[in-house]
C-alpha cells in the first residue's frame, strides 16, 4: 500500500472530475443498452428471469452432466475451482419440474435445486425495483438532512448512483447476473459509497482549517477505511469462489467492484466538485 | 472466540484506570458480549450442534415451496352493498366471489381485467382495479391447513409465512421444511386426507353416509351473531344431500338426534361429533338439505375449533387454487459443507482485516483492541440473531460485510481522536470522539434507511441479509464504537 501515492491536491479539480465522469458515461451507454435488450440493466438471472438453477458437487465431467440432462433444457454449466457444478435450465411447468426433481436426485441426491417460475420473478423483479427507489429517495434525504447545502449533497446522491451504475455495468462486462443476491449487495453499495463522501464532505465543508490539509487527512482515513472492507470482502470473495459459492462470491463481486468505483468516484469526482464549490464561496 | 471479554479486561488492567470500568458504555459492551456469548453457547433445550444460532435452509438443508394464489382482489367503489356485488359477481363468473371488506372482494379463481371489469359493472358497481391474490381470511386459513398438514409428519421445523403486501392482499405463501428432500415436500403440501362423515346407529357402531368428496364448498370459519356460537358452513353436492337425508332417517336420527350424533373423520380419526340440531332434523325428514353448519361453541375455544374444523372438512384441500411460483431445496450435506465455507470465510476475512489494520497503524496497542472490539460487534450481532433470525448465506454474507465497515469506523475514530499523531487532553479528546461518532452516525442513518425496503418488502433471503446489516450497523454505532473510543483513550494517554 506505501507504493500506492495519489495525491488528492496536485490535480485540477476539473481533471479529478473528468475520469470518473467519462467512466460513469459509459458505463450508463452498456447499462442503457443492457435495458434495451434485456428490460433490466444488468442481464437477470433466475430469481428475476424464471428458471431452475441445480448446484452439484460431483467427480462427474462437465459432459458426463450434459449427457445426464440431455434432453432437458440445459442454458449453461458453470463449474467450480473445487468440483462444484452450477446448471441452469429454462423455465419448466409444475409437473415438469416434479418431475426433474426426481430425476435430479435419482442421479445425484445431494444436488442443491432452486426454481423460480416467470410469473414469481416478475414478482421479484417489481420489488426489487421498488427497493432500489425507495433506498435512494431514503439516502437522499437522510443527506440532505446532514448537509442543508444542494449542491455537496447532489454530490454525495450523484455519487452513489454512479456507483451502482457503474456496477451495473461491470457485471454485464463480467456476466454476474442480476439475482436476489446481486440486488441486496447493489443496495448495500449505496450505503458503501455515501459513506465515505459523507466523510469527505464533512471533513472538508464542516471542520476549519487549510483546504489541503482537510482534503489530505480524510483521503488517508478514507482510503484506508474502504481497504479494510475491500479486504474482508476479498477474503470471502477468494473462498467463496474456491469453494463455489454462489450466492456468497456473486455478492462480493459485486461489492468489491462496487468499492473500487466507489474510490475513484469519491476521491475523484466528488474531490474535485467539493473544492470547486469552496474555491467559487470563497471567491463570491 | 469465547476468550475476548477476559482479554479486554486484562486490559483495563494494565492500562486502564478505573475509569475504564466504570465507564457505563463499556459496561454495557462487556455485559452484551457475555450475554451473546450464554445466548449462543448456553445448552438449552435439544439443538443439533454446539450452538444456539438458527440457520435457514441453504445452510441447514431442507425444501421450499413457495405457492401463488390463484385468485385475484378487485376493488370497487359501490353505490349498493358490498355483499350484493359480490353476489352477482359470484353468478356472472360462476365462482366463489366473497366480500373482504366495504370495497374489496376476493374472486376465488384467475380472470382477465376486463371479464372482471364487466362483472363489477354487471353487479351495478365501479371498477377501481384488480391485483392477483387473496384477503386475509383465506390467506390465514390457507396457512392453517398447510401447518397442519406439515406439522402431521411430526418433527421437522416447519414454517409457513404468508407473503402479504401493503394493501393486505396476499398472493404467495411460503412453506419452508427443514430436514425434508423436494420430492418429501411436494407429496406433503399436495397431500390430500379422506374426509367421512358417519351416523351412529345403534350402540356404539356407525354407518357411512359420505366422504369428502361430497363436500363441495367449505367456508371460513363465521359466529352467529344473535348466539356467539361459531360454526362452520358447507355444503354437500345433491348426491350427498341424499344419502345424509337417507342415513338420518334410517338410523333414527330424525326422530331421535340425541342418541345418533353425526361424526366426523379425517382419515379415520374422529374430528367432530354433534347431534342434528332440532331444526334441521325436521328439515332433514322432509327433504335433502345441501347447505349445512357444523357449530362448535363460543368464544375464543369455540373460535380455535371451528378454525381446525375447517381444515379437516377441507381435508387438507386449499381453499384456493394455488401453483408453485418457486421452490428450492439444500441437501444436509451441501448445507454443512456452505456452513464450512462460512466459517473459513469469516476467520479469512477477520484476518484480512487485522492485517490491514496492521499495516496501517503497527501498533499492538490499537491493532488488537480494534480486531477485538470487531470480533465483540460479530459476537453480539450472533447472540441477538439466535433470538430474531435465522442465519442463510445471505445473512452470512451481509455478517462479514459488516465485519468489514466495523473496521472502517473504527478507523476513522482512531484517526479523528489521534490528530496529528498527538494525544490530545481528554477534553478535546471526548470531543474529538463525539465528532468522529457524528460521522459514524450519519453514514449509519443512510446504510439503515438503505437496507429498510428489503425488511417491509420481504423479498425472501433478503430479509436476512437487511436485518443482519441493519443489526450489525446499530451496535456498532450505538454500543461497541463508542466503548472502543474509551478504551483507546485509556490506552494511549497511559503511553504517552
Amino acid at each position: 500500500m506505501k507504493k500506492f501515492k495519489y495525491d488528492i491536491n496536485k490535480y485540477n479539480p476539473k481533471k479529478m472530475m473528468a475520469v470518473p465522469a467519462s467512466l460513469f458515461a459509459v458505463a450508463a451507454v452498456i447499462v442503457i443498452i443492457t435495458f434495451i435488450m434485456t428490460g433490466l440493466p444488468v442481464t437477470p438471472g433466475i430469481d428475476f428471469a424464471g428458471g431452475t438453477a441445480v448446484t452439484i458437487y460431483t467427480d462427474d465431467s462437465k459432459e458426463e452432466l450434459e449427457a445426464y440432462f440431455e434432453g432437458y433444457d440445459l442454458k449453461s454449466i458453470d463449474e467450480g475451482i473445487s468440483g462444484g457444478y452450477y446448471l441452469k435450465f429454462g423455465p419448466m411447468s409444475n409437473e415438469e419440474m416434479m418431475a426433474f426433481n426426481d430425476y435430479i436426485l435419482e442421479g445425484y441426491p445431494d444436488a442443491g435445486i432452486d426454481q423460480i417460475g416467470a410469473n414469481f420473478g416478475a414478482t421479484l423483479q417489481a420489488q426489487a425495483f421498488l427497493a432500489l427507489l425507495l433506498a435512494f429517495l431514503g439516502t437522499a434525504v437522510v443527506v440532505f438532512i446532514a448537509f442543508r447545502k444542494i449542491l455537496p449533497a447532489l454530490t454525495v446522491v450523484f455519487a452513489g448512483v454512479a456507483d451502482i451504475t457503474i456496477t451495473a455495468a461491470c457485471m454485464n462486462i463480467f456476466g454476474i447476473e442480476l439475482s436476489l443476491a446481486t440486488t441486496a449487495a447493489l443496495l448495500m453499495l449505496i450505503g458503501y459509497s455515501v459513506d465515505s463522501n459523507i466523510l469527505l464532505t464533512t471533513k472538508v465543508l464542516k471542520r476549519q482549517g487549510n483546504l489541503e490539509e482537510k482534503m489530505e487527512g480524510a483521503f488517508h482515513t478514507g482510503f484506508i477505511m474502504t481497504s479494510t472492507t475491500f479486504c474482508a470482502i476479498l477474503a470471502m470473495f477468494i473462498v467463496s469462489l474456491i469453494g463455489n459459492v454462489p450466492t456468497l462470491y456473486t455478492i462480493s463481486a459485486v461489492l468489491l467492484i462496487g468499492l473500487i468505483c466507489d474510490l475513484i468516484f469519491t476521491w475523484g469526482f466528488n474531490a474535485g466538485m467539493l473544492k470547486l464549490y469552496i474555491s467559487k464561496g470563497v471567491r463570491r | 472466540m469465547k476468550k475476548q471479554p477476559v482479554q479486554k479486561r486484562e486490559k483495563k488492567e494494565y492500562h486502564g484506570v478505573a475509569a475504564l470500568i466504570r465507564d457505563p458504555q463499556v459496561i454495557i459492551a462487556a455485559i452484551l458480549i457475555i450475554a451473546a456469548l450464554v445466548a449462543i453457547f448456553a445448552p438449552v433445550g435439544d439443538r443439533e450442534g454446539i450452538t444456539n444460532l438458527q440457520f435457514g435452509l441453504d445452510l441447514e438443508g431442507g425444501s421450499w415451496i413457495q405457492l401463488e394464489f390463484q385468485a385475484d382482489v378487485v376493488t370497487v367503489q359501490t353505490p349498493v352493498d358490498i355483499n350484493a356485488v359480490a353476489k352477482s359477481m359470484s353468478n356472472t363468473l360462476d365462482c366463489t366471489v366473497i366480500p373482504i371488506d366495504l370495497g374489496k372482494v376476493e374472486i376465488d379463481k384467475k380472470f382477465t381485467e376486463a371479464e372482471l371489469k364487466s362483472a363489477v359493472e354487471k353487479a351495478g358497481a365501479v371498477f377501481i382495479g384488480s391485483e392477483p391474490g387473496v384477503g386475509e381470511d383465506t390467506a390465514d386459513s390457507v396457512k392453517r391447513i398447510l401447518e397442519s398438514k406439515v406439522n402431521s409428519l411430526g418433527t421437522s421445523d416447519v414454517k409457513v409465512n404468508v407473503l402479504t403486501n401493503l394493501n393486505g392482499v396476499a398472493q404467495y405463501v411460503r412453506v419452508e421444511l427443514a430436514g425434508v428432500d423436494m420430492q418429501e415436500a411436494q407429496e406433503i403440501v399436495g397431500k390430500q386426507g379422506l374426509f367421512e362423515i358417519r351416523v351412529q346407529s345403534v350402540g356404539d357402531s356407525t354407518e357411512h353416509v359420505l366422504y369428502g368428496d361430497s363436500v363441495v364448498s367449505v367456508q371460513t370459519p363465521m359466529m352467529d351473531p344473535a348466539t356467539g356460537v361459531w360454526g362452520v358452513g358447507f355444503t354437500l353436492d345433491d348426491a350427498g344431500a341424499l344419502a345424509l337425508q337417507k342415513a338420518c332417517i334410517e338410523t333414527g336420527a330424525t326422530k331421535n338426534p340425541a342418541s345418533h350424533p353425526i361424526n366426523m373423520y379425517l382419515d379415520s380419526e374422529m374430528v367432530y361429533s354433534a347431534p342434528l340440531s332440532y331444526e334441521l332434523a325436521l328439515s332433514i325428514s322432509k327433504h335433502p338439505v345441501n347447505q349445512l353448519s357444523a357449530s362448535t361453541g363460543v368464544g375464543d375455544e369455540g373460535k380455535k375449533q371451528a378454525q381446525e374444523l375447517e381444515v379437516h372438512l377441507r381435508a387438507g384441500a386449499l381453499p384456493v387454487e394455488v401453483e408453485i411460483a418457486g421452490s428450492g431445496s439444500t441437501s444436509a450435506a451441501l448445507g454443512d459443507y456452505f456452513k464450512i465455507i462460512c466459517v473459513i470465510a469469516g476467520i479469512a476475512a477477520l484476518a484480512a482485516v487485522a492485517l490491514t489494520v496492521y499495516l496501517r497503524y503497527r501498533v499492538a496497542a490499537i491493532v488488537l483492541p480494534m480486531v477485538l472490539i470487531n470480533v465483540a460487534e460479530v459476537v453480539i450481532l450472533l447472540g441477538i440473531a439466535v433470538f430474531i433470525q435465522q442465519l442463510d448465506l445471505a445473512a452470512i454474507a451481509a455478517l462479514i460485510a459488516v465485519l468489514g465497515t466495523g473496521i472502517d469506523q473504527l478507523v476513522i475514530i482512531t484517526d479523528e481522536v489521534m490528530h496529528e499523531g498527538r494525544v490530545p487532553s481528554k477534553v478535546l479528546y471526548l470531543k474529538r470522539l463525539k465528532r468522529a461518532l457524528l460521522i459514524i452516525m450519519t453514514s449509519a442513518a443512510t446504510v439503515i434507511i438503505a437496507m429498510f425496503p428489503l425488511i417491509i418488502m420481504d423479498l425472501s433471503t433478503l430479509k436476512g441479509f437487511a436485518i443482519i446489516n441493519i443489526l450489525g450497523i446499530l451496535i456498532g454505532v450505538l454500543i461497541t464504537r463508542p466503548a472502543y473510543g474509551r478504551i483507546v483513550m485509556e490506552i494511549l494517554s497511559k503511553k504517552n
